[in-house]
């Protein structure tokens, strides 16, 4: 069973409880304005070109079967258009201009890479599958969790929430604890900034709340468009009616996630103005009682 | 009155302001400042010094210094006495013919300072006494012990002054003086006192001790002042903050706080088992850290003895106290040290009071006499095995060529070990004539039973350590040309032997890829760290046949900051570096070359068989800010430590990054390429990201968001 991987971070500190390895799959059916990790979204291959890396050796010109690299004047073109993602040019650069936005990657293989840090996670730490949208992989996603806990290690799920309420159960059986997304709560706003409404993810968190799991809510702050009084005391509601709540983390926008943007041939994203001062962070963490 | 921190808390405010007040003076260079003025005495006025044997003239200096050395007593200090002589920063006796230090003073040893807790002064001069009477003893003999008596005596006169200058002002300490260091000390504030007045008086005479372990010292005497209540343990935290404050009085103005420049090897050790098996850890084990808690004092650095039943209790405060960064707190992996000293010999009991020698290198204090060789791996692969320097030579396999250099490298090894033994014994094996240092040999035991001084075969032990530096580099480059040449066949052997004479010039594209395509040592690969084990394992067994001798000759790991004296020497190396490049401390990951995070780093260290490393491997971990904050961040470091003790690791220093390494990291992308920041749940190498978004990372976590 293999699964596209963007990274495996080791030695994870806030992903969930005690020391953890992290697995970022690729994909998500979320499309958020903000998105921080942006070579997570799209299923499927996509090229990572880093210009500022490129030494101009035109080993890649020499590896693609496509002439998808060209060189004139010493400046080096890459042309997504003829580009077959046949990876062959990755391959052949020597300084990782040219990388593959993810690795298809076993499942054991996975497992194993987190069991090599047994030593460090205790009682508490163990594995955290993220992404993208861990549940975007279907039922792949929680055959790895299973294996996971098989293997001894607790298992921790970042979700944006928006997956079929038929893995409910299954994850409720696989996740000891959920570190939950909350992008909005107007539903409206919602829609607009990430692609859609928000009342599948509410009807598959309260689904989840049934079973003995624990979760954390985890809500991006983005200012001007959800770090308001209201957006603040919805949480507060939220949180206070869920069973199995644990706590509410706040994750102030950056603009960060433009710059791996750019490496993957996007514009836009880097809005500046979206990023919430210490004392608006401060506000909305009064406002929903943290 | 901010003391540093590169946590995103301040540090707790336990102490008296008071207290704190004079920390801040001592550590902004306030009595370091006096001490570079006061200088050294002159002998030029002795009549005959000249002519004088040197153990007669190293009498009169300690005597001279005894009486003349600027006496200093700051208002309000809990305990009295100060090495006020700045020419003993310098690593001199502080007495000058001529304008010229005469003699050198010792370091790298910590003393028996628990004989004089327990005997006094006297008690020890009467020990020596009696070694006076063995009738077997030599003129030579007789001089050295007469000499130990001398140093005493001067002790005395210096402690004299002391009592006179204090007067009626101060009843309390001036009646405690009066006992301490002379008599055994009765209670935990004369404890304090003895240990504090002998330790400044060793450095007084120029010398560089460690202390050892303090909590155990001390322990007793605290315990039995609080059942008796007398004293508190707010109090005790107060007596034992001065005794840190006054070790930093020789932090001068322009050393910045916490650069470690300051450190004279004053180094202690904290918990850990005693003789019979106990654990170590009291009352006195915790106010220590809650002083370099909030003082940040880093003159003292301090390493804890850790082992699989350390109390959590334990383990969290030094956690807590780790993430201010600074890297005042370092652990041992105890269990692992025992069976390695046990290995080399020594008694169990024995290996169990191992501290260190005022670094971090292992040895039983106060019976010890101790150097350490460092030797250049890397250049005997390079230049000895390779040849970079001239016609380089050629190799068909990897076997081929390991053997080669694992010839040069022994070669290397026995040299050093060849070298001292000649300059340590002369053809009979007698212990050779060294330059005097009677106020070291005093408090080593042994000195006074034979007759012999620190350096001449006096202690119980007399070890010289050699330490391997660049065994990293070493694997590192054994690797790359297996996959590049043998694997790979991207260059030839000779071929890549020019491109290193040229420093990689032409074959940029085979140099980004040796950099950038190979997985190094540090991230926990089998493959990549085979090579840099089998360097540390097969350099273990390097000094087998000097067994039995009288020099013991353990081997460790270790580079200190040579890498960088090392630098402009060495060739480039196949993985890529230029040549002058700054590689691999101690046993640490190149630079630049571990992508995986810390417990990579500690897995990849741990495969070598580290307990062959006698007198100690180091390993250096960087955290950024944001792995260590909140309650998760006290876990992680807990965890990091407890999995390193599980994996079989020696020593780790945690450090933390702060903005100001960031910025530093900007400044220098190479050493700093896989630092890695994590905000908001967004990841990425601190060095990949533009300037403009650096510069954010920065403000954000000078932020603290
Ligand atoms: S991925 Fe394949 S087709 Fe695309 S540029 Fe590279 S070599 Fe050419
Ligand atoms: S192979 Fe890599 S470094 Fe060379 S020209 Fe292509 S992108 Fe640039």
């Amino acid at each position: 069973m293999k699964l596209p991987v963007t990274r495996i971070q080791r030695f994870s500190t806030h992903d969930g409880a005690g020391v953890r390895t992290v697995v970022f799959l690729k994909g998500c059916p979320l499309r958020c304005a903000w998105c921080h990790n942006p070579e997570t979204q799209r299923m499927g291959r996509e090229m990572m070109y880093a210009a500022g890396k490129c030494i101009g050796c035109r080993a890649c010109e020499a590896a693609c079967p496509r002439g998808a690299h060209l060189f004139s004047n010493g400046a080096h073109v890459y042309d997504r258009s003829a580009c077959a993602l046949c990876m062959a040019c990755a391959d052949a650069c020597p300084t990782q201009a040219l990388t593959p936005a993810a690795q298809e990657m076993e499942a054991e293989e996975m497992i194993s890479i987190a069991l090599r840090d047994r030593a460090f996670y205790g009682r508490e730490g163990g594995i955290t599958l993220s992404g993208g949208e861990p549940t975007a992989q279907g039922e792949a996603a929680v055959k790895l969790l299973a294996m996971a806990k098989a293997a001894g290690m607790t298992t921790a799920m970042e979700t944006c929430g928006h997956f079929a309420p038929a893995l409910v159960a299954p994850l409720a059986g696989t996740v000891d604890e959920f570190l939950w997304d909350v992008k909005d709560t107007d539903p409206a706003r919602h829609k607009r900034y990430v692609g859609v409404d928000n009342a599948q993810i509410l009807r598959n968190l309260r689904a989840l709340d049934q079973y003995e799991v624990r979760i954390v809510l985890r809500c991006i702050l983005v200012r001007g468009v959800n770090l308001n009084t209201a957006h603040a005391r919805a949480v507060r509601e939220l949180f206070a009616s869920l069973r199995h709540g644990v706590r509410v983390d706040l994750l102030p926008y950056h603009p960060f996630g433009s710059q791996k943007g750019e490496q993957l041939g996007r514009e836009g994203g880097g809005r500046t103005d979206w990023i919430p001062t210490r004392e608006e962070v401060e506000d909305f963490r009064r406002e929903a009682g943290l | 009155m901010e003391f540093y921190t590169c946590f995103d808390r301040k540090r707790p405010v336990r102490l008296d302001d008071a207290t704190r007040a004079f920390a801040w003076e001592s550590l902004h260079g306030k009595y370091g400042q006096e001490a570079v003025r006061n200088g050294a005495i002159a002998m030029d006025g002795e009549e005959g010094f000249a002519a004088l044997p040197p153990l007669a003239q190293y009498d009169l200096c300690i005597r001279r210094i005894a009486e003349r050395a600027p006496l200093r007593l700051v208002p309000g200090e809990h305990i009295c006495g100060a090495a006020t002589l700045g020419a003993a920063m310098t690593h001199h006796v502080p007495a000058t013919l001529g304008g010229e230090p005469v003699f050198y003073s010792v370091s790298h040893v910590t003393l028996g300072f628990d004989h004089v807790l327990t005997l006094g002064m006297d008690g020890i001069a009467q020990e020596v006494r009696s070694c006076l009477n063995n009738p077997d003893f030599t003129p030579e003999q007789r001089a050295l012990d007469e000499s130990l008596l001398s140093a005493i005596e001067s002790m005395r006169i210096w402690h004299g002054r002391y009592l006179e200058a204090i007067g009626e002002t101060q009843p309390e300490m001036r009646a405690r003086l009066k006992r301490v260091p002379f008599a055994p000390a009765q209670d935990f504030r004369q404890a304090l006192q003895s240990l504090w007045f002998t330790f400044a008086f060793v450095r007084l005479c120029g010398n560089w001790p460690g202390i050892g372990r303090i909590d155990q010292m001390l322990g007793k005497y605290l315990e039995a002042d609080l059942k008796r209540g007398a004293i508190t343990l707010e109090e005790a935290r107060e007596w034992l903050a001065h005794f840190f404050i006054k070790g930093c009085e020789w932090i001068e103005k322009d050393t910045p706080v916490g650069s470690g420049d300051a450190q004279h090897y004053q180094n202690l050790v904290l918990a850990g088992v005693d003789e019979e098996g106990k654990e170590v850890a009291n009352e006195v084990t915790y106010l220590i850290l809650d002083v370099v808690e909030e003082l940040g004092i880093s003159d003292f650095p301090i390493t804890v003895r850790v082992n699989p039943r350390t109390p959590e209790r334990l383990l969290t405060r030094v956690a807590q106290v780790m993430r201010h960064g600074g890297g005042v707190l370092a652990v041992y992996n105890e269990d692992l040290i025992l069976d390695s000293l046990a290995q080399h010999g020594y008694p169990l009991k024995e290996a169990r009071r191992f501290a260190n020698d005022g670094c971090w290198e292992v040895q039983i204090p106060g019976r010890t006499n101790f150097i350490y060789l460092p030797l250049d791996a890397l250049r005997a692969l390079l230049i000895d095995t390779l040849h970079l320097d001239g016609e380089p030579a050629h190799f068909d396999s990897m076997a081929q060529l390991y053997a080669a250099y694992d010839a040069a490298m022994r070669r290397v090894v026995e040299d050093a070990c060849d070298r001292t033994l000649r300059d340590r014994l002369d053809g009979d094996g007698n212990f050779r004539k060294k330059q005097p240092c009677s106020v070291v040999s005093l408090l080593e035991e042994g000195c006074a039973q034979r007759g012999r001084s620190y350096h001449e075969g006096g202690p119980i032990y007399t070890v010289v350590s050699p330490h391997i530096g660049g065994a990293p580099d070493v694997g590192n480059s054994l690797y790359a040309i297996d996959r590049l040449v043998f694997q790979e066949k991207r260059v030839g052997f000779d071929e890549l032997m020019r491109v290193l004479q040229r420093n990689w010039e032409g074959a940029e594209a085979l140099r980004q890829y040796a950099l950038n395509r190979i997985t190094y040592y540090g991230n926990d690969c089998d493959e990549a760290d085979a090579y840099t084990v089998r360097v540390l394992n097969d350099f273990a067994g390097m000094t087998k046949k000097y067994d039995g001798g009288p020099i013991r000759f353990p081997t460790g790991v270790s580079t200190f900051g040579r890498q960088i004296e090392w630098a402009p020497f060495r060739a480039a190396t196949p993985s890529g570096r230029r040549k002058g490049d700054v590689l691999s401390g101690n046993a640490s990951p190149t630079p630049g070359t571990d992508a995986q995070g810390a417990t990579a780093v500690i897995r990849s260290f741990c495969k070598a068989d580290l307990k062959r490393q006698v007198t100690g491997a180091a390993l250096d971990v960087k955290l950024h800010l944001s792995a260590v904050r909140g309650e998760e961040g006290v876990a992680a470091l807990i965890a990091l430590i407890r999995g390193f003790v599980a994996l079989g690791g020696y020593f780790m220093q945690l450090d933390v990054m702060d903005a100001e390494a960031l910025r530093a990291a900007q400044r220098d992308p190479e050493t700093y390429k896989t630092l890695s920041v994590r905000v908001s749940g967004w990841n990425a190498r601190f060095v990949t990201l533009d300037k403009q978004w650096q510069d954010m990372v920065i403000a954000r976590t000078a932020q603290e968001i």
